[in-house]
């Protein structure tokens, strides 16, 4: 197994032009990151209440999927303006016109298959300006998210109580909420974008890493920087797809109580390089690893195919910097 | 990878669940599908459904091994998302085929009844087939490889790691026979 020789990290106190953590992708080759215009049409989700008897607890699904939206627009350096829509009675995301954001937990057309899948968020982005954008407009940009629906599964046990018997409700709109945003799953396991997370319900630092840099607050809350580098096989080769992540080395809990603490993470690009964007004020250690487990590029989707290539880098080992 | 998770699955201590996917041994794949087949894919293709409202990718398999169930030659895999007319539909976890990749699938009929078969698990019963360079080895990955789920009870590891095929192919044909 090849050795990982080189990892060069330095500090920038400038934003760079590059993805910061795990947004979904559009495009092949350069891809730009998904994420929805706030100035070209209201964004909202619109919930359908029904449920099934799969859902029980004393809180009502209305205030569970509410309080998840909140944690998000709550993040710091964020700013999400989405409001809640008019109340739906969709019953069917085939039927899902293409002006609304269905949260549906009644929707019997989506082939689960089997029960081990709780929800998923679908969501549709333009390719590019120009289309039709479902609300009287045409898109503005390649990755331009027009819509993006939310389906529980009717046939998982859900409950809207902490502890209750079932599936955390909340834990589990706020991740798929966290897709409704543009946000892919993160190989950082406390993060809530973790593809198997524990029953968490608020962000961690690499959750709100990746929301405030897709959509950054004017007058942030905080100062933030970069990390940058690259990282190379002993040959000087790029190795694409490792999983670059900063992590703290002086305990502190910059962001406030709420949020969990975890590295900030992100991969290389087919050039070795990667941006680590969204970082607190700190002092950090930065890994290397390879993408190998718990969570693996077929977890992601498509990082490889947005860059054209069949599968990311895993024959080198783990090295800090 | 390992090592940042080992390091931070200590710290967790409260009861777990999955948030997209509660993942599933090799032997729970099994059970749950009709089918199991070592193929590779042919051709693939998208187009939005009749309503105009999900894009699906429909992909050719050319069956070249069955390890479970009794499917023809080749099988049509139904995948949501994939690119049609100028726009995208993703969900996440759900890596839609293209011709050449190779994989063993864990498969059920759709339910929509059309004929086509959907992967049992979202990302986990669909195993791609690797050539891995530095063994020599052919290996399989499903990506979701050594979870850990912490429980009241203690931490149970879910063995859908990396393995070769050969090691995957014997639990699959064990676990069919003890059905």
């Amino acid at each position: 197994m090849s050795r990982l020789r080189a990892l060069a990290a330095f500090l920038l106190l400038a934003i760079a032009p590059a993805f910061a953590w795990l947004p979904e992708l559009t495009g092949s080759g350069s891809p730009v990151a998904d994420r929805w215009s706030m100035n070209s049409f209201a964004v909202t989700w619109d919930l359908n209440a029904s449920t099934g008897n799969n859902v029980q607890g004393s809180r009502t699904v209305h205030d569970v999927i509410a309080a998840s939206f909140a944690t998000w627009q709550q993040a710091p350096n964020t700013e999400l303006n989405v409001d809640e829509g008019e109340p739906s009675d969709v019953s069917s995301e085939s039927a899902s016109p293409a002006n609304i954001n269905l949260i549906c937990f009644v929707c019997t057309d989506v082939d689960f298959a089997d029960n081990s899948t709780l929800a998923v968020t679908v969501i549709t982005t333009a390719d590019g300006p120009g289309k039709p954008d479902g609300h009287g407009g045409v898109s503005q940009f390649a990755g331009q998210i027009l819509k993006a629906d939310i389906i529980f599964n009717p046939h998982v046990p859900f409950t809207t109580d902490p502890g209750g018997v079932g599936e955390d409700l909340q834990t589990i709109a706020t991740h798929e909420i966290g897709h409704f945003f543009g946000l892919d799953h993160s190989p950082v396991v406390r993060s809530i974008m973790f593809p198997f997370a524990s029953d968490l319900t608020t962000l961690s630092y690499d959750d709100v890493a990746g929301i405030a840099t897709l959509y950054p607050k004017g007058t942030p809350d905080f100062p933030s920087g970069s990390i940058a580098g690259r990282v190379t096989f002993p040959s000087g080769s790029a190795v694409f797809g490792a999983h670059v992540f900063a992590e703290s080395t002086s305990g502190r809990q910059v962001l406030g109580p709420n949020i969990r603490k975890s590295p900030i993470g992100t991969l290389s690009r087919p050039n070795g390089s990667y941006v680590i964007q969204g970082l607190p004020p700190d002092k950090y250690t930065v890994t290397a690893e390879p993408l190998d487990g718990p969570v693996a590029s077929s977890d992601l989707n498509g990082f490889p195919n947005a860059y054209r290539r069949s599968s990311v880098d895993t024959n080198f080992t783990t090295h800090s910097h | 990878m390992r090592r940042l998770f080992a390091l931070l699955m200590l710290l967790l201590t409260i009861a777990a669940s999955a948030t997209t996917v509660k993942p599933l041994t090799i032997e729970e794949l099994t059970i749950a599908a009709s089918v199991v087949v070592e193929g590779q894919a042919a051709e693939s293709w998208s187009s939005w459904n009749a309503q105009h409202s999900l894009i699906y990718t429909f992909t050719r398999i050319r069956v070249t091994k069955t390890l479970k169930g009794q499917p023809s030659e080749a099988v049509v895999l139904k995948q949501v998302g994939g690119s049609a007319s100028g726009y995208t539909q993703r969900v996440a976890g759900v890596n839609p085929m293209k011709a050449g990749d190779v994989s063993v699938l864990f498969l059920r009929p759709s339910g929509a009844n059309d004929g086509t078969m959907v992967i049992v698990g979202l990302m986990q019963g669909n195993f791609r087939v690797e050539l891995e360079a530095a063994s020599g080895s052919t290996v399989v990955n499903n990506g979701v490889g050594d979870v850990h789920q912490p429980t009241v009870q203690g931490v149970t590891q879910y063995r859908g790691a990396k393995m070769t095929l050969r090691q995957l192919e014997t639990r699959v044909q064990k676990a069919a026979a003890n059905e």
